[in-house]
């Protein structure tokens, strides 16, 4: 429906109050920063900041952001090839294991990869004892910098380009690869000139996530000592107590995360991406000769081994080796428990509102989904601000049931949209004419949603409410400046201990956080290789 | 300057089964080659094996006298200049209508490229869309771009799968009628995936009919329709009549038929005849066009017969008929 007609066949429906108040919820703290940011004055600490920490905010942001889209391109892009287009041993297996470090959040990598890199770490110890070489005799990269966090970044992230990239190369059309071949194009030319461009907006749109995410990032910045933008943002609500400052950064920071957006919308352009091919035929992997295929598989190995399997035996060798001693986490992990599960909980509600009127179109419910998906690109700091501001306008004090309303508020703010998206997928399956069909049979939009939609979307409920829970768990700097007074979460031990350079104690909570968070990220891949590359997911 | 495109005794496996089994096919410069055959029939993977593709597990494909494939040894696709053109079109999305067609050209150098390409657009009668994308074209249009796409180049033969049936009954009559004039006008090979009979007769020189993975006949379109080899060839092109011996109405033949046989007749071999003894109701008459289609019970023997519509006799009314023998095969009957 374009917006002419939406607009002459306006009306007011029984749907579309559920869905505005949705909407509204979700994007009420975004909103209140920028105006707060926009309209007061900052204070005193804000002339600070301005004066001697944007610059260095800004540039360690940009990049940060710079640096991990290179890596990301550069790892992701071509293990999705690969995977797609080649056969070799283990190819099955990889193609999924490397979906896998989606589950470790960036702090909890860089936990692990400082250690793996430091002083004492155990390839700085080998290069000493190999050598007999003093710490200042040798160069080694320093994790504690910009290029070290981009490159946590990526480890952490470069799956969402991987899977854009890889639905991309499936969902391709096989005869125009096979047309650009007939036409004497060698496979170099047919990887750049045909494969490559078709899928650029599924890699921009993988690139533009990962990006989001990166930005979003406090933990690992924050060990990892590289100001950025979320990290001053939460500094100076914690250091400065000043959230007319942090509102200022938001606004900074905000303003960089819609410009990543645009641009992304701006790759899409004129050229078609949409394949007009309706027959399908599956992919004929072409066999790579034996060294070929050995290397295809060293890569692969590298890949895996380097952005998961290596941090997390780290972590688990540093539990191991602090048998005993290890810090109680049993109090943060009830209230992880609690706090991500009320967030989960809100969440799931909004999200089913969201889900269900999205099927009935209409200007409302339109405007009510541009709302609710506004908190999925916002950091989690900066919408912890607009609560906090809320709260302070409210005069309602941040300890316990209003804290934790705020924080289950933020978390719904943030994940809202990637909950919704398992049951909109699962609305997606069944025919238009289904809802038709009991519009025809006198169904109101209000008990259509109910009666007709609300079983389909069920189907997608249990992965919606289990990434909601997960990435409310996941979640560190709104957790940081939300939670009610000494109702520490396992995201936070964690970040508690790390920074106190207590890292055996932090690596329990890590890989306690990382296990869970490779729940959603098995139900994904199981729902990838079930799923024919013909279907629309 | 062409040469023939020839696969000799071709055999193609997947696992135990043999989808292309033993086919020889020879196809001649300036030609059209329709490869008719239902779904199944192994036409599309025998196009596969003569692009270049897939290997054979037998038999050998040439071009002249170059060897393209076989066992063990395939030339890859992209070095046989053989141009293919795809249902789907399979057009580049991110490339526009000249660019799409350009993009064969690489070792011609960009202006030249550019010129060949705006030459052929113009040959389609594309001329004001060369700037268009694939996804702002109509399916003719993109056809007709695939189709310089794959001519521009060149290519030493043009193979098409199923090329048509992709755009609606109104558009396909003359984008079929541009495009096979524009490829017989290349003077090279060219094979035609077909699996509609109407299509193959109207717009083929050559027809060989693919079933099962064997070839049944191979020759001039007029050749195979008036003088099939077997029962399933007749049945190929298009819809007959069949008659077992021991069913045949009284006199209704006109020529000895041996027990055991079996009589297949075209809808316009059965002509209503009102001079014949043989009697026959009209059961049903459809109108198809120009012409008539008559549901016929002849002595309990159902029989289709196409007649012109102005003459056309009304459902229940009873006519004489008899059978045109230049339209009517006998052939031993298979469970004979």
């Amino acid at each position: 429906m374009n917006t002419y007609t939406a607009i002459r066949s306006f009306r007011f429906r029984s749907i579309d109050g559920p869905a505005l108040l949705a909407g509204l919820i979700i994007a009420v703290p975004v909103v209140v920063t920028l105006l707060a940011g926009i309209l007061n004055g900052g204070g005193e600490a804000w002339s600070h900041i301005r004066d001697t920490l944007l610059t260095g905010y800004t540039t360690g942001t940009l990049g940060t952001l710079a640096l991990t889209a290179l890596m990301t391109l550069a790892v992701a892009v071509p293990a999705a090839w690969l995977v797609t287009m080649y056969q070799f041993p283990g190819r099955g297996l990889f193609e999924w294991l490397l979906i896998l470090p989606l589950a470790a959040p960036g702090y909890v990598l860089a936990y692990a990869y400082a250690d793996l890199m430091g002083l004492m770490g155990p390839f700085q110890v080998a290069i000493r004892e190999a050598t007999g070489w003093t710490a200042r005799d040798y160069w080694f990269p320093d994790m504690r910098s910009l290029p070290g966090l981009a490159f946590v970044l990526t480890c952490a992230l470069y799956p969402y380009v991987y899977l854009t990239a890889r639905a991309a190369f499936v969902s391709q059309s096989v005869c125009a690869l096979e047309a650009a071949r007939s036409l004497g194009a060698s496979s170099a030319r047919r990887f750049w000139q045909v494969a490559l461009p078709a899928a650029r907006p599924a890699i921009a749109a993988g690139l533009a996530l990962t990006l989001m995410e990166a930005a979003a990032d406090y933990g690992a910045a924050e060990y990892l000592g590289v100001p950025t933008l979320t990290f001053g943002i939460v500094r100076a609500w914690q250091s400065f107590g000043e959230p007319a400052a942090a509102a200022r950064l938001a606004l900074v920071l905000v303003v960089i995360v819609i410009a990543l957006i645009l641009t992304e919308r701006h790759t899409r352009g004129r050229a078609g991406s949409q394949q007009s091919s309706t027959r399908w035929r599956n992919v004929s992997r072409t066999r790579l000769p034996r060294w070929a295929g050995l290397g295809a598989v060293a890569a692969c190995a590298l890949l895996f081994l380097a952005t998961f399997v290596l941090p997390m035996s780290r972590l688990i060798w540093l539990v191991m080796e602090s048998q005993g001693q290890i810090a109680p986490i049993g109090r943060a992990l009830v209230n992880t428990l609690i706090l991500a599960g009320s967030g989960a909980a809100l969440a799931f509600v909004l999200a089913m509102v969201i889900a269900l009127t999205a099927r009935q179109s209409g200007l409302i419910a339109g405007f009510a989904r541009l709302m609710a998906s506004t908190g999925y690109a916002i950091p989690g700091a900066v919408l912890a601000l607009g609560a906090l501001l809320v709260m302070g306008y409210l005069g309602i004090t941040l300890t316990g049931a209003g804290a934790i309303i705020a924080l289950a508020w933020v978390y719904a703010s943030r994940f809202t949209t990637s909950g919704a998206e398992p049951m909109v997928a699962a609305l997606g399956r069944a025919p238009a004419s289904m809802g038709y069909a009991a519009e025809s049979l006198g169904a109101s939009p209000l008990r259509r949603a109910v009666s007709v939609d609300l079983p389909v979307a069920l189907s997608g409920a249990m992965a919606g409410a289990l990434i909601l829970f997960v990435e409310s768990l996941k979640e560190l700097p709104a957790t940081l400046m939300l939670r009610p007074f000494n109702w520490d979460t396992l995201s936070v031990r964690a970040n508690a201990y790390a920074t106190d350079e207590r890292l055996a104690a932090a690596a329990l909570p890590s890989l306690l956080i990382t296990l869970a968070g490779l729940l959603p990220v098995i139900l994904l891949s199981w729902r990838l290789s079930h799923s024919r590359p013909g279907d629309t997911q | 300057m062409s040469a023939h495109l020839i696969a000799t005794n071709v055999t193609r496996r997947y696992g135990p089964t043999a989808v292309v089994e033993g086919v020889s096919l020879d196809l001649e410069p300036g030609d059209i080659t329709a490869l008719l055959g239902g779904s199944g029939a192994g036409k599309s993977t025998l196009l596969r094996l003569f692009a270049g593709l897939e290997p054979l597990d037998e038999g050998e494909i040439r071009l002249g006298d170059q060897l393209l494939s076989r066992p063990g040894k395939t030339v890859p696709a992209e070095k046989r200049r053989i141009g293919l053109i795809f249902q789907d079109f399979a057009l580049f999305p991110h490339l526009t209508a000249a660019q799409n067609v350009a993009f064969g050209l690489k070792s011609r150098g960009k202006e030249t490229a550019r010129t060949i390409a705006a030459e052929w657009l113009e040959r389609l009668g594309l001329t004001g869309r060369a700037d268009a994308f694939p996804h702002e074209l109509s399916g003719g249009e993109q056809q007709r771009v695939a189709i310089a796409r794959a001519l521009a180049p060149e290519p030493a033969a043009i193979l098409m799968d199923e090329p048509f049936s992709g755009l609606d009954p109104a558009l396909r009559g003359s984008v079929r009628d541009t495009a096979l004039a524009a490829i017989r006008e290349a003077g090279i090979p060219a094979l035609l995936v077909t699996h509609d009979p109407t299509e193959a007769l109207e717009s083929a020189d050559c027809i060989a009919i693919l079933q099962g993975g064997c070839l049944l006949q191979q020759g001039k379109a007029a050749d195979v329709y008036m003088k099939p080899e077997s029962a399933a060839i007749a049945a190929a092109l298009g819809p007959v009549s069949r008659i077992r011996a021991a069913d045949l109405p009284a006199g209704l033949a006109g020529q000895a038929v041996p027990a055991g046989a079996e009589l297949i007749v075209r809808p316009e071999g059965v002509v209503q005849d009102e001079g014949s003894p043989v009697r026959a109701k009209v059961t049903a008459s459809q109108l198809t066009g120009p012409l008539c289609r008559l549901l016929l019970d002849c002595q309990g023997q159902a029989l289709t017969a196409l007649v012109p519509r102005i003459t056309a006799p009304k459902t229940g009314a009873e006519i004489g008929i008899r059978l045109d023998p230049a339209l009517t095969f006998i052939f031993q009957s298979a469970d004979s």
